[in-house]
């Protein structure tokens, strides 16, 4: 039974490494060179793009299980990790600057990686007693409901019909394919999905936390890739602006 | 529904039937089992749904409650949610075009949990180590080699069949049954469930929807307490290493069901117990109880090494000695006992845990060299009353009858009194379930529970506890002035009927009489007895709740005559039925070898042998050993540790350590039935089942016999005790059938058969098995021509000058005069024994061994009755106490995980009314004293018992693994007996309950 899983005692020590590292960290901080203090050194610069790396695995996890390349599990496992390490990495690439713009990417990955620790400690307790906890499928059935449902489900065969003809209404999600190439169509039939969803009321069934986790974790994610850009155009494009005045050290391809 | 993505006809469902459905959760065992699922993982669960029938509750003043059974598994749906709601491309999910099983490959999912939300059934499970989607195939890997998904092929009621989707609903149709609609939200569900055959809006799928279980079934804290994981191997391991290559037919040694089970082995490893699908009786039919058993023998807390207690007793401080050590020392033990006290001193206690071939084999051969008469068994707890009623009646013990379509399958009728079946031998309810739902034969339920038993009934009689033998007398009071009596089998075949009609009629214990008493309506008892007399053949069962009474054997004898006078004995579909039907063996070492018993046994039940322990009185009891767990099994607790403590020398042989392990000096492992080779127990079906020694017991523990053999070697009997008896095969054939019932039951022919089973008697190896015994015509085996029953007369025998003079004896009267416990809600007639445990008393005259007897009397009521000064001391409430759901037994199964996942905490069933009352709240925990002692245990509030009634139920103990709690024998008084059987009252005290 034993699968290819990131257990939970393994999770545990990766994050207390992690932690053992960035205590170590600070408490060596005051003692470490000025190239541990400038963000836009090289040392630093380079942990950045090495931490950023790592994050951005995470973006492959997400591709790859959407697309088929290669194991989810897999992906999955080196997204944590990676993400981990990464986290470590921009951390020191922070430099104790906890207190402007840029650390609220930090704040934001301590959020992900929270939930993240929750959904595969506490939830994954949740989702195994969600079994046979549910009733709604077994209730005498509600005629208005039926008739809305059997409506909705001709709306999405009519779209699936152009988005997907060769697919089958009773199985289909839609996948980045169709995100990619009928974006309008693929947000059409993502939200007949969700009302369905709602009409089924899958998410009303478990508690709110079990329900919307996922949810926010990758809008935390989407937040922190844009937010991830945003910084790396800012420095790049916009390096006047953040050196305030003061050299601009970092490479950068604008001083605007 | 739509049919677009599976070729319709070749679609593969389960069909649920709910009516069938006994919520014994062997389903799960046998889920589990198949898919090496963990603690807290499932493909399928079965939920208890209690509630009310509503169309009733206006009608009726006191709402009818209900309890069915849901059986939650993937429903393969045509559009299934979960499917479309994995976020991984390629799915994690898919579902076969042509068979349309929806699965889920593990490998690729990434344990998001989208589909755990989207299933409206709840039907996705999630394994929270591996993190993981888990769901139902329909046993695709099982399937792949033709057979049937495991929930299926096990299920004891055949409420769970498998097959192509359109032949089953098709074969619902065909035999009058519709299929419940459970699809709201248009996803196509598979899987079929019959609806209940109950008519009314309160009996259907859709008002199980909105029922709810009890509150500690689904306890998280419960599950938390358990630990992160508390599987052995083969749960949780790959499919792989859990592959058997070895499987050995046996069966299973726990209850009265005596399934046949098979063992599958990988090498020398045990990886999963199935039922026996070769069987033709059972037709691999099996209970939880046996296939979770396999958790008992990968356990690593098992007794492995014996152990010297080094501590104070009950300290739980033990080293570790060798086998020569402990032996020897306490073979030096009992002979300095002997010599100082005389050989009667030594009491052996066995039972449950040991088996029928250690109880009348090896510790009887013992016990007879060693020379004491104070050996005992279970029985006194269990089954003296109506053992003792059966031999009285017709010479031997237990029912001729049999589990079979042309016998047991042919009644009109089934009353079950005191008997919950359905949860005691599952397997056996079952087949009586699935025969009466097809002939249409009437069930009825006497219990002051809603048991399972009684939820499947036609209609259920909420008997006040205690009161079975006055409702048994009224039935017979009406069935006789009526004249709805066989007067022709009564003339034929009954001895003293004609005495017992003038006694009951003279008694006037009508109808109108037992109203009262037994808090049943007139016309209900007498609509029973109509129904009795006119069924063209009716089974009567019987169980413990007859037995465990301290009028057991008279209350047996009452049921036994009301099924005898109205021709219900000796025919097909006609039966008094009292759980097992006995084991006719014995070893019995030469006359001239066996020790010399100077003085007369002390008692016929070990809870009397306290006082002689702590007392001396009527002589010293200074040694004990025990196979069992006196302090958890024996009543009144607070004089049995009493009692323990002032031991010279306690042995205990057991499997795991429990509370009497605490006190022992010496601690000897034992072996499992599969670990030593045995018998499986008496069951009501007279089938001996036999069970090889098919693997080693784990570290240094031995069988029993080994053990029993190497301490009798100690002591110079092994010329008796011989050496091949170690091996039990051996014994069965060398010392224990030696009779015209076993003689036929040899090691060869149980091997015979694939099932390993034969149905005794048979006087010898080739001679049929006999469905039905006693048929009219035929001659009891070993009994004179024309002897139709193996009585002294040949008849039944109710009542002759002789008998009544042997009950005289010892103070009553064979004429079944009533009487009911002392403590109840009314004040009635009850049981006082005249002299305590350390008198000397009387010989008794119904046994026949010398045994010393406290005989009793019958006391009439009064002002002063002790029912009155306790219900003033404020004990309002009647404590009934019994066997738990199927997958527990007594105490064997707490130590098993998936037991304790499904019914992990001690509880008390009570009525809301009562809780609401008293401020309790389902789950709660609360505090329950009698004036004998107290527990706490946590409440169940249910319609599904009487108001005045609280159930507590007997297996838990103090020193268990996961969810230890004190035993339910706290509560008990050891001093309420039956003076001619020496069974306890276990069953009726009155109590007070408070939230704790």
């Amino acid at each position: 039974m034993v699968k290819i899983d990131i257990g939970n005692r393994f999770l545990f020590n990766l994050l207390a490494i992690a932690g053992v590292v960035l205590v170590f960290y600070a408490l060596a901080f005051s003692g470490l060179g000025p190239a541990w203090r400038a963000q836009g050194g090289p040392l630093l610069y380079l942990v950045a793009v090495a931490g950023a790396g790592l994050l951005l695995v995470s973006v492959v996890f997400l591709i790859a299980k959407r697309t088929g390349l290669g194991s989810p599990r897999i992906w999955f496992i080196a997204h944590v990790i990676a993400a981990t390490v990464g986290f470590v990495l921009v951390s020191i690439h922070a430099a104790g600057s906890f207190f402007e713009a840029p650390a609220v990417l930090l704040a934001v990955l301590v959020g992900l990686m929270g939930l993240g620790v929750w959904a595969r400690v506490r939830a994954a307790n949740l989702m195994a007693g969600t079994f046979a906890t549910k009733r709604g499928g077994f209730a005498a059935a509600d005629p208005e409901l039926m008739g809305r449902m059997r409506r909705l489900i001709e709306e999405k065969r009519a779209v699936l019909a152009r988005l997907d003809p060769n697919a089958s209404e009773a199985l289909f999600s839609v996948t980045l394919g169709h995100w990619l190439r009928h974006p309008g169509l693929a947000v059409a039939y993502h939200k007949l999905a969700r009302t369905e969803e709602g009409l089924v009321g899958a998410r009303q069934s478990v508690g709110a936390a079990q329900a919307w986790w996922r949810s926010l974790h990758m809008a935390l994610a989407g937040l922190f890739i844009a937010g991830l850009i945003t910084h790396i155009v800012v420095v790049t494009f916009f390096a006047g602006y953040v050196a305030e005045g003061r050299d601009i050290y970092w490479w950068h391809l604008a001083a605007w | 529904m739509t049919a677009e993505d599976s070729n319709a006809g070749e679609r593969l469902s389960l069909m649920i039937d709910i009516a069938r459905c006994t919520g014994c959760k062997s389903c799960e065992v046998a889920c589990k089992q198949e898919h090496g699922l963990g603690s807290g993982v499932y493909r399928n669960r079965v939920l208890w749904l209690t509630g009310e029938a509503e169309a009733e509750a206006e009608a009726a003043p006191t709402p009818a409650p209900t309890l069915d059974f849901l059986n939650v598994t993937c429903q393969h749906c045509e559009r299934p949610a979960c499917l479309r709601a994995c976020p991984v491309s390629p799915k994690a999910l898919s579902k076969d075009p042509v068979t349309g099983v929806v699965t889920v490959n593990e490998d690729r999912c990434t344990g998001c949990g989208e589909c755990v939300v989207a299933c409206p059934y709840g039907a996705i499970g999630y394994d929270p180590i591996d993190h993981h989607a888990v769901k139902c195939d329909l046993c695709a890997d099982r399937r792949a080699e033709g057979l049937g998904p495991a929930c299926a092929s096990v299920c004891p009621g055949k409420a769970i069949q498998f097959g192509k989707h359109d032949v089953l609903v098709s074969q619902a149709a065909d035999s009058g049954r519709s299929a419940g609609e459970h699809d709201p939200f248009l996803m196509g569900p598979g899987t079929v469930y019959l609806e209940p055959l109950k008519e009314g809006p309160a009996f259907s799928l859709a008002a199980l929807a909105r029922r709810n279980g009890p509150a500690l079934m689904d306890d998280p804290d419960a599950r938390a307490q358990m630990g992160t994981d508390p599987t052995e191997f083969p749960y949780r391991h790959a499919r792989a290493d859990r592959k058997p290559n070895r499987v050995e037919a046996g069966g299973c040694a726990l209850c009265f069901n005596c399934c046949t089970t098979k063992f599958h082995f990988r090498d020398d490893k045990l990886v999963r117990i199935t039922g026996n699908e070769e069987d033709p009786l059972l037709e691999g039919r099996v209970c939880p109880k046996s296939q979770l058993s396999v958790q008992l023998h990968t356990s690593d807390k098992r007794l492995t090494e014996p152990m010297k207690r080094v501590g104070k007793r009950g300290e739980n401080k033990f080293e570790p000695i060798s086998w020569d050590q402990a032996l020897d020392e306490i073979a030096e033990k009992l002979k300095a006992l002997r010599d100082k006290y005389g050989s009667e001193a030594l009491a052996l206690f066995s039972g449950t845990r040991t088996g029928i071939m250690v109880n009348r084999g090896y510790l009887r051969l013992f016990a007879q060299m060693w020379g004491t008469p104070n050996i005992e068994s279970t029985e006194a707890f269990c089954s003296a009353g109506k053992n003792m009623a059966y031999t009285l009646i017709q010479g031997v013990g237990g029912s001729g009858n049999s589990y079979t379509e042309g016998d047991m399958g042919s009644a009109e009728m089934y009353v079950f009194i005191g008997d919950n079946q359905a949860e005691t031998r599952p397997v056996y309810f079952g087949m009586i379930n699935d025969w009466r739902l097809r002939n249409g034969a009437r069930m009825v339920a006497v219990d002051p529970r809603f048991t399972v038993t009684a939820s499947k009934a036609d209609e259920w009689l909420a008997i006040r506890p205690g009161a079975d033998m006055a409702l048994g007398l009224a039935l017979i009071h009406h069935i006789f002035a009526n004249d709805l009596h066989d007067a022709a089998f009564c003339e034929s075949d009954i001895m003293g009927w004609s005495e017992w009609r003038d006694f009951v009629l003279e008694k006037n214990y009508d109808a109108d009489w037992a109203a009262p008493i037994t808090d049943l309506p007139a016309d209900a008892i007498r609509r029973l007895a109509t129904d009795i007399a006119k069924a063209d053949g009716c089974v009567i069962f019987g169980s413990r709740g007859l037995n465990q009474h301290s009028n057991s054997l008279q209350t047996n004898r009452v049921f036994m005559f009301l099924a005898a006078m109205t021709g219900n004995w000796g025919r097909a579909g006609g039966a008094y039925f009292n759980v097992g039907a006995g084991v006719p063996i014995e070893a019995n070492a030469p006359m001239e070898r066996r020790g010399k018993i100077e003085r007369p046994k002390i008692q016929s039940t070990p809870v009397a042998w306290a006082d002689a322990i702590r007392t001396g009185k009527p002589y010293p009891l200074k040694g004990l050993i025990t196979s069992n767990n006196p302090l958890a099994m024996w009543p009144d607790q607070t004089k049995a540790r009493e009692a323990l403590e002032s031991l010279d020398l306690l042995v205990h042989v057991e499997l795991f350590p429990n509370e009497t392990t605490a006190y022992a000096d010496y601690v000897l492992p034992a072996a499992t039935g599969i670990e030593k080779g045995e018998i499986g127990r008496s069951n009501d079906d007279r089938r001996i089942v036999w069970i090889d020694q098919m693997m080693d017991p784990p570290g240094n523990a031995k069988p029993d016999g080994w053990i029993w053999t190497e301490l009798g070697k100690r002591l110079g009997f092994d010329d008796v005790m011989k050496e091949e008896y170690k091996d039990s095969a051996f014994f069965w054939d060398d010392a224990l059938i030696d009779n015209d019932h076993m003689r036929g039951v040899t090691q060869k022919r149980l091997h015979s058969v694939p099932y390993r089973w034969v149905r005794f008697p048979v006087a010898d190896e080739t001679a049929p098995e006999i469905e039905t015994l006693y048929l009219k015509g035929t001659t009891a085996i070993g009994k004179p021509e024309g002897h139709r029953f193996p009585s002294k007369s040949g008849k039944l025998e109710f009542w002759s000058p002789d008998m009544e003079t042997k009950f005289n004896g010892l103070g009553l009267s064979a004429f079944p005069e009533f009487y009911g416990e002392r403590e109840q809600l009314i004040d009635g007639p009850y049981m006082e024994l005249l002299e305590d445990d350390g008198a000397d008393g009387v010989i008794s005259t119904l046994r026949a061994e010398p045994t010393i007897n406290s005989p009793g009397r019958i006391v009439q009521p009064s002002e002063h009755a002790p029912g009155q000064a306790l219900r003033d001391a404020g004990y309002d409430t009647e404590l009934v106490t019994g066997r738990p759901p199927a997958p527990q037994f007594h105490a064997w199964t707490h130590y098993a995980w998936q037991a304790q996942e499904m019914w992990p905490d001690l509880y008390m069933q009570i009525h809301p009314d009562k809780a609401g009352a008293l401020g309790i709240e389902d789950g709660k925990r609360v505090k329950v004293e009698t004036s004998h002692g107290e527990i706490e245990a946590r409440a169940w509030v249910t319609t599904g018992i009487r108001k005045t009634s609280v159930f507590i139920p007997i297996g838990w103990g103090e020193q268990q693994p996961y969810h230890p709690w004190r035993p339910v024998n706290y509560l008990t008084d050891k001093a309420q007996r039956d003076p001619l059987s020496g069974q306890t009252n276990l069953k009726t005290y009155l109590c007070r309950v408070s939230p704790a």
